[in-house]
């Protein structure tokens, strides 16, 4: 079913409601948020230059570096008094991005997430297990929060403990699982190892890309008749609910009444036409604690503006082929390698250089790190060896909410670099 | 006390020898070796003749090496005497931390090497109880 009739205006309609929206939330911004009132005025642009949607280029990108510098709150136009929930999502340089909710920007992220919900082929009669990491992750209680919503029954399992997730659907009758694609997979096979045959009819994956061979697997695990999709969406934007694909699986659906995409050459800032591969940018224009305008997402795809088969009149973002920057992906988490480096760098009795090897090993991505030892002294014994690993790993997980895998390697045994390094392999890819 | 070198090698073809080739090279004379099948890396642990310039060569030869004390102890080759010599020392309760040997000594009964998680201690109560510890200039010849 189609759950909202913004999903199905014609472009004009579209069109006059993302203008008067827009031209709100500049204005709103404008007054309230020094640090983009003053990106405008050193671009020598107003509010009132903005005189349809195609003037949105003429205003300058918010980039994620904006947030950090304006940590916590810098960028936000409603007071804190106002926010209702607060999440905040990793960073390179050890502050998160931190983003906060009204109440009315709790009820607009229910919305978009329970239109989400719908294009996927959910509805009242699912019993929808939520196997995302609660916490500080958006992603989790945005799809928690949609799905009731619409009138699912949820389980918020959350992640890990594969074995009791496995009960919990089959005693529930889980029909639909809410997952990243990754852990998904992984939870299909040690169903199948436990001899267990679930009932997951629906699948809404997302936290990180789905490719089609993913698809694949999960209807050789889950079978043929799973609705498997895919959605997007990240923190800054709002969480999940910015675009998810429908059963026609032709791309995600964007869910433009309150946000607005383009599509940049990544390098020049140029808007490029519909239909051509470049850097996702994407501007709320509904939001009242943390509106961004022209946010760069560093994801790269493409937009597809001809009405879906499925009813939709909502323009589509092919599913990501990749991102502008150098940030990993691992079971969901987003991991920059410089996280990592500050990391070690910390540790004295290990070396300044590493390499940061990702894998996919039975449906689940894996990170090694590979680490030189500085330190004999710890050649005394194993367990002296092996209490600098834990320490590694304990610190790694600390910054990164993840487990990795160390590799401890003799003294300038790694790849030196002249110039720029190249310390991550992705056999992912 | 006797000194031995505990070197980072990883389990990789060719570590251990390239380990040895160094000293080779630097004509320095293994006395004893010492290493495990573990899953990533192991610890290399050998007594040579010369502990420093060992350390300094194959520091330079990127290896990371530490060099430290372990209990040397003669033994004589007949049946019971390693037991007696333990248990002499897991009565003063010190724990064992690892064993290994030096067979080839000309003329004279091998030499046991042990570390235990008192060194002194260990050293000491071995001594009371009439064992020949040896010191390094023992593992030379």
């Amino acid at each position: 079913m189609i759950w909202a009739k913004e999903e199905t205006l014609t472009r004009q309609e579209m069109s006059d409601l993302q203008f008067n929206r827009l031209k709100e939330t500049l204005n709103r911004i404008y007054e309230k948020v020094p640090a983009y009132r003053e990106k405008m005025n050193q671009a020598g642009v107003a509010c009132e230059d903005i005189k349809d949607l195609d003037d949105l280029a003429k205003l300058p990108f918010t980039m994620k570096q904006d947030l950090r510098d304006n940590y916590p709150f810098g960028l936000f136009t409603a007071p804190k008094k106002d926010l209702v929930r607060i999440h905040a999502s990793s960073g390179t340089t050890g502050k998160p991005t931190v983003v906060g909710y009204t109440k009315n920007d709790m009820d607009l992220w229910t919305e978009c997430v329970s239109r989400i919900a719908c294009m996927g082929g959910a509805s009242s009669d699912d019993v929808a297990q939520i196997s995302f990491g609660y916490g500080m992750f958006t992603g989790a209680l945005g799809l928690h929060y949609g799905l009731e919503n619409i009138g699912a029954s949820v389980v918020p399992a959350s992640s890990g403990n594969t074995q009791k997730q496995i009960m919990y659907m089959e005693d529930f009758e889980a029909t639909l699982l809410v997952a990243t694609p990754s852990y998904a997979l992984h939870i299909g096979e040690i169903a199948k190892e436990m001899g267990k045959k679930l009932n997951i009819k629906i699948g809404l994956f997302g936290g990180e890309g789905m490719t089609e061979p993913m698809r694949e697997e999960m209807y050789k695990l889950f079978g043929r008749e799973m609705k498997v999709t895919q959605n997007y969406g990240m923190s800054e934007l709002i969480g999940p609910g910015v675009s998810g694909e429908c059963l026609e699986l032709c791309g995600m659906h964007i869910n433009e009444d309150h946000f607005i995409p383009e599509i940049i050459n990544p390098d020049t800032g140029e808007v490029l036409a519909a239909g051509e591969k470049g850097e996702l940018v994407v501007t709320c224009i509904t939001k009242e604690a943390l509106p961004l305008i022209r946010y760069r997402t560093g994801d790269i795809t493409r937009l597809f503006y001809e009405p879906c088969k499925c009813g939709r009149t909502t323009v589509r973002m092919e599913n990501l082929s990749g991102r502008s920057d150098d940030m990993l992906i691992i079971r969901g988490v987003n991991v920059f390698p410089s996280q990592i480096e500050e990391v070690l760098l910390k540790i004295p009795q290990i070396g300044a250089h590493y390499e940061i090897l990702v894998d996919r090993k039975n449906h689940m991505d894996t990170m090694e790190i590979s680490v030189e030892l500085a330190d004999e002294s710890l050649l005394d014994s194993y367990a002296k060896l092996g209490e600098l690993e834990k320490k590694i790993k304990f610190d790694l997980r600390t910054v990164l909410g993840l487990d990795a895998m160390i590799k401890l390697v003799g003294p300038r045994s790694l790849k030196r670099f002249e110039g720029k390094a190249r310390r991550v392999t992705d056999l992912r890819k | 006390m006797i000194q031995q070198l505990s070197i980072f090698v990883q389990n990789e073809v060719g570590s251990v020898a390239k380990v040895t080739a160094i000293l080779k090279s630097n004509n320095i004379n293994l006395r004893a070796i010492a290493s495990f099948d573990t899953p990533e890396f192991a610890i290399l642990r050998i007594v040579v003749d010369q502990p420093e310039r060992a350390k300094a060569v194959l520091t330079e030869g990127g290896f990371a090496v530490t060099v430290s004390e372990a209990i040397a102890v003669e033994l004589e080759d007949k049946p019971g005497v390693l037991h007696d010599l333990l248990q002499v020392i897991a009565d003063a309760g010190f724990g064992v931390n690892y064993i290994y040997s030096i067979v080839i000594r000309s003329g004279k009964v091998p030499l046991i090497i042990l570390n235990t998680d008192n060194l002194e201690g260990s050293k000491s109560v071995l001594k009371e109880k009439g064992y020949s510890v040896a010191e390094q200039e023992d593992v030379v010849l």
